[in-house]
């Protein structure tokens, strides 16, 4: 293992930045826990099954920040040589599609009632999105897909934005689903293609911790002791 | 469904079936359903005492019609 001298510091901060993220989507998970038990609750499950996808997800992608350290790799397709990166980025890959679905799915569920196929569609997109990822060593294909995930969730929140505003619901918090879908691309942008947002990789953490520490207050505010 | 978990708790958690239908204001059929939804997830479970049978509140019941606010006030704040 051939240690650079911003090993630890970069390692440091990722692992840092990474244990923020995952602890507070594990807070989200089991601070939700008894609400789902006591209605169950479809959009409380999917919204619960996101953030333990984001945890998972944050944990491979620390894991991959790891392993491109540790092996001196810049590219992330040289990673897909090894087995231990194949399966890595695999999972990274599943978890953070699934992530961005749960949380549509948690929103969006009671309009596609009846269409739990939908769910299924969802688990092969994701299947395939990390097949693609981690077999393709492309970067313009990594952009390509991450663009296509971020425009397929604007459309959805869009139209349910503008069918929450006709029936007068609530529409406080689409801006931070939006803000959070967007960060995560964002994230996955940044672990597949290294070089791409480095000068930005603080700001993009500091913003990232934000969001879900916003969505944690909102959590803890609501569930209180449970 | 609350309503009728609230019923249930407000008659010492001990009531029969036929005048929790009639407090509950529901057609035979939709207390039917609701009835069997709350079974179903535990919240009621019935009882033969010297009365004969009469319905309780299970301690999932009664957690449920605590948590009730917050379960609803937490699905619309998350718009879920």
């Amino acid at each position: 293992m051939i240690v650079s001298p911003t090993f630890f510091a970069t390692l440091g901060m990722d692992m840092l930045y990474s244990f923020v993220i995952i602890v507070t989507s594990l807070m989200v998970y089991f601070g939700t826990k008894e609400l789902y038990e006591l209605s169950n609750h479809k959009g409380i499950k999917y919204f619960r099954l996101a953030f333990l996808s984001f945890a998972i997800a944050y944990f491979f992608r620390l894991l991959i920040k790891f392993l491109l350290l540790s092996l001196n790799i810049r590219e992330l397709m040289e990673l897909s040589t090894q087995l231990i990166g194949v399966v890595s980025l695999w999972l990274f890959m599943y978890f953070s599609a699934m992530s961005i679905f749960y949380l549509l799915y948690s929103v969006m569920w009671k309009r596609w009632s009846g269409k739990d196929f939908i769910l299924y569609i969802f688990h092969a997109l994701a299947f395939v999105i990390g097949l693609i990822v981690t077999f393709t060593p492309s970067a313009k294909l990594y952009l390509l897909i991450n663009l296509f995930l971020f425009l397929f969730v604007i459309v959805i929140v869009l139209f349910s934005y503008i069918d929450s505003k006709k029936k007068k619901k609530g529409i406080n918090l689409y801006g931070i689903y939006l803000l959070l879908f967007a960060f995560w691309i964002i994230n996955i942008t940044d672990i597949l293609i290294p070089s791409f947002l480095q000068t930005y990789q603080l700001l993009i953490y500091a913003i990232s911790i934000g969001i879900f520490l916003a969505i944690l207050y909102k959590v803890l505010r609501k569930c209180g002791g449970s | 469904m609350r309503d009728i978990l609230s019923i249930v708790r407000d008659n010492h958690n001990s009531i029969k079936i036929t005048p929790l239908i009639r407090k509950s204001n529901l057609s035979s059929q939709r207390f039917k359903e609701y009835y069997g939804e709350l079974s179903e997830k535990k919240f009621i479970i019935e009882i033969i005492n010297k009365n004969g049978k009469v319905i309780s509140l299970t301690e999932r019941g009664h957690r449920f019609l605590e948590k009730y606010k917050t379960i609803v006030s937490f699905i619309e704040e998350f718009e879920l």
